[in-house]
């Protein structure tokens, strides 16, 4: 453990845990207006809504284990995979680090005491619970769950008889939620840092959750009027995307990934920003290109918002805007590899601490490099034709989503876990349980990978016997990576309740949320701090003691 | 500081280009027909920001950003749209 | 009577980080309505005569009309904003009553012009509208779809203001606390411009 530095105060004082506001049990929670307890309402469902993702996952793999019906029909499996895209992005991925990390932490590293609102952060969750209830809703009701894919594509969305009315319902509530938090941390970043806190003091998770609340005010509205127009098609047959009416489908495309595309940055920053706070932590060394970082991220914000169509590479889009596309979809790469040059640049010649967190951000950024990688490949337009809708495009975006958000996610959790619980899980473990996930994980998406060059299409309940050893390789993958989970998971829970009593700064950081007590006092500072130097200035923190 | 005298002034302009854009469509100005409607509208919609809604009088840099940035991301959402849209036929 | 400054800093209050969030909640909703705007130009631009054939269907000194009533409602509600801050209380309270009033008398209207249309058999999926071209039923689709969220947007402010009126008569909202009224007034103003974009695109197509 390295050396820490002395709290704030003498008496320490209670930890926002034991001050519950106005209400006492549970409704200290659910009506809560501090944003420590909001993070962590939002984990707990995240974590709940991950864990039905991975298991409709693990169903959906156990069918492809051979050819031909296994445990299920094949409506069954449209559903599945239908269901485990809508989970996992609408209720873990979008909203995972924002509402939770961003939630907690941002007004911390900022020197505030909340966020700007924090009647509307309560709102948000209630939201977000209310359009998940909406999509269960969905699964157990009516003629049964979606089974259109988590892109509810027209004109089959429009006539399938589930039930996609409350879930697109769903969708936009939850919309509703994103962008609310969205516009409640811009305003906490612009109104709310504390003196000396200028925007070149900013540590980089904050940039990060900065740029993706513009993309959530932005770009979630656009979606929002999608699900609408979706919902007002099938109970009035208005005509905007059916054919039949001279509605064009390819419109709908657009629509759907004009928020969609941005969506995934949506989903990387913030996991991105998290990288940046960790590596220089545990290389002991200040950020490499502090502000090409910031403002990279900004970038990716921005040119991630012109890359929607190269989901429509085969669609029927014109030649004209494929090459746009295509042209766009490696502009964006820039960014992004600005980034992976930063953080390696930052360990080079660093004095690197072996820790879960410094680890989890190696993962990420392997897995990340893979996932961009393919990313380009698909950005051509030749080898899309033969990629699209092949086993490629999931195996790509596991990569860079799994692997690299779900990484980070996780990176998240073993370096803030002492200082939202005050206690360390088992490091012997954690470390384990890494080594387990990296394997599986790529036994299972490599293999994804190669079926997807070899032809394997998507979203297929049935294949050819040629496809079967790297589908019994990736389900075999499969298992190892849930156990790696579970072993994480459990460690994590273990240290909740039986972990060592953890000290306010185990890592060294330099940040503001190292300078307060673990678990936080619930006004977070005693006084606000005045801000005298950068987020990783490691030489000053040995100063100050 | 907001004054009577200025919101009625807009209000006229309002009014004068409500009655612009009626007239402008009674003529058969062809292609043209839809830019000026949209600059009209564009124009009003500057009075009612500016002055109803007092953009003009904040100070800080983010409200000057806010309505030229959201206009740059609508207008790149539909230019590529139509990038699609116009050229299905091929680049002629 | 001179004008009280908002609060620009305070433990408990920040006014412009107010006025800051409901700008941003604004953007969302120009974005909201731009997605529909989107489509709007890519049906227009495919199918322009049937466009042009469908609006002369629509009455266009209604559509005039109710362009003026909005914005003689944005009048009234900035006028209300600014005499609250000058401490002029019933006037304050008279103008967001005419601003409200306003709003209503447009829906009236909106609400009869739709009832007309839906007589002659013009709705969506109607086996009238169905024998018609394409292009005008994309036009009548996106019609209603358009002017029936906006007429939404406006029944929402009609009951924020009178939410905002409460407040004014309780005394909650006077010459030092007025933000909530102004950030009302920003989703009023907002209501208003959308519907000048509506107005030429839907009734003044030649």
């Amino acid at each position: 453990m390295i050396a820490t530095r002395p709290t704030e105060s003498v008496h320490p004082k209670p930890s926002f845990y034991h001050e519950p506001g106005r209400y006492r049990g549970i409704l200290s929670w659910i009506l809560t207006l501090d944003h420590k307890r909001i993070g962590l309402l939002y984990f707990i469902f995240v974590i709940a809504f991950f864990f039905s993702g991975v298991v409709l996952g693990f169903f959906m793999r156990l069918e492809m284990i051979a050819p031909g019906g296994a445990i299920m029909k094949p409506q069954t499996y449209n559903s599945l995979f239908t269901l485990h895209g809508i989970i996992m992005i609408f209720l873990v991925v979008i909203p995972a680090i924002p509402t939770v990390f961003g939630n907690f932490f941002l007004p911390i590293q900022i020197g505030a005491r909340d966020v700007a609102f924090p009647r509307i952060n309560l709102l948000s969750w209630w939201l977000y619970i209310s359009g998940a209830a909406i999509v269960a809703l969905s699964v157990f009701t009516g003629q049964g769950p979606p089974d259109t894919g988590w892109t509810f594509y027209a004109p089959y969305s429009l006539r399938t008889t589930v039930n996609i009315p409350l879930a697109v319902f769903g969708v936009f509530i939850l919309g509703m939620s994103s962008i609310l938090t969205g516009l409640n941390l811009v305003t906490t970043t612009h109104r709310l840092r504390a003196p000396g806190m200028t925007w070149r003091r900013l540590p980089l998770f904050v940039w990060a959750i900065y740029a993706t609340s513009w993309v959530q005010i932005l770009a979630t509205p656009v979606i929002g009027i999608t699900m609408v127009l979706i919902f007002l098609e099938r109970f009035f047959g208005v005509g905007v995307f059916d054919p039949a009416k001279g509605g064009d489908p390819i419109l709908y495309q657009h629509m759907f990934w004009i928020y969609s595309h941005p969506a995934t940055y949506i989903m990387i920053l913030p996991a991105m920003g998290i990288v940046s706070d960790v590596v220089p932590v545990f290389a002991r060394k200040k950020i490499f290109g502090y502000m090409a970082i910031a403002l990279s991220g900004m970038a990716i914000a921005a040119v991630g918002s012109l890359v929607w169509g190269h989901h429509m590479f085969v669609s029927g889009q014109s030649d004209f805007a494929n090459l746009l596309f295509s042209l766009l979809t490696f502009l964006v790469a820039v960014p992004s590899a600005i980034k992976v040059f930063n953080w390696v640049a930052t360990l080079h010649k660093g004095s690197i601490v072996i820790e879960p967190p410094l680890l989890f951000c190696l993962a990420f950024i392997f897995l990340f490099s893979i996932g961009g990688l393919t990313g380009l490949i698909q950005g051509a337009l030749a080898p899309n034709v033969h990629l699209h809708d092949t086993y490629w495009i999931p195996a790509h975006f596991h990569y860079i989503i799994f692997g690299g958000m779900g990484f980070g996610l996780f990176a998240a959790f073993h370096y803030w876990f002492p200082k939202m619980f005050g206690r360390m899980y088992h490091r012997k473990t954690a470390i384990v349980a890494w080594v387990i996930m990296l394997i599986g994980f790529n036994l299972f998406y490599f293999s994804m990978l190669l079926l997807g060059w070899e032809g394997m299409p998507r979203r297929y309940y049935d294949y050819l016997p040629q496809f079967r050893p790297l589908h019994l390789t990736a389900t075999f993958g499969s298992w190892i990576l849930i156990a790696g989970l579970i072993i994480m998971f459990a460690n994590l829970f273990r240290g909740l309740f039986k972990g060592e009593r953890a000290a306010d700064n185990p890592w060294g950081g330099a940040t503001l949320e190292w300078q307060i007590s673990s678990p936080p006092p619930a006004e977070n500072f005693e006084t606000i701090p005045v801000v005298r130097h950068g987020p990783y200035d490691f030489e000053e923190l040995k100063r100050d003691g | 500081m907001a004054k009577y005298r200025t919101y009625i002034l807009v209000w006229v302009g309002l009014v004068i280009l409500t009655g612009t854009t009626l007239s402008v469509a009674g003529m058969n100005l062809g292609g043209w027909t839809v830019f000026i409607a949209l600059a009209v509208a564009g124009t009003k919609s500057g009075l009612v920001l500016n002055y109803f809604m007092h953009l003009r009088s904040e100070r800080l840099l983010i409200f000057r950003v806010i309505i030229p940035l959201v206009m740059a991301v609508f207008l790149v959402f539909i230019l590529l749209t139509f990038a699609d849209l116009a050229f299905r036929g091929g680049v002629r | 009577m001179g004008e009280a400054k908002e609060l620009v800093s305070d433990e408990a209050r920040d006014d412009t980080g107010a006025r800051l969030g409901m700008w941003l909640f604004i953007l969302s909703e120009l974005l909201l309505f731009g997605g529909m705007f989107i489509l709007y130009s890519a049906y227009r631009y495919k199918n322009a005569v049937d466009f042009h054939h469908a609006s002369m269907e629509l009455e266009v000194l209604l559509g005039t009309f109710n362009t003026l009533i909005l914005v003689t409602s944005s009048l009234s509600m900035a006028a209300s904003i600014a005499a609250v801050r000058r401490g002029q209380r019933r006037l304050s309270m008279v103008l967001l009553m005419a601003t409200i009033a306003l709003g209503l008398f447009f829906l009236a209207n909106k609400g009869f012009e739709w009832g007309a249309k839906i007589e002659h058999g013009i709705y969506p999926n109607s086996p009238t509208l169905l024998t018609r071209a394409k292009g005008e039923v994309l036009f009548f689709g996106l019609y209603y779809v358009m002017t029936g969220l906006h007429g939404l947007h406006v029944l929402v402010g009609i009951c924020i203001l009178g939410g905002m009126l409460t407040l004014m008569i309780k005394d909650k909202i006077n010459r030092t606390r007025f933000v909530p009224l102004e950030n009302s007034g920003l989703y009023w103003h907002l209501v208003d411009i959308i519907w000048i974009f509506l107005y030429p695109l839907f009734y003044l197509i030649t």
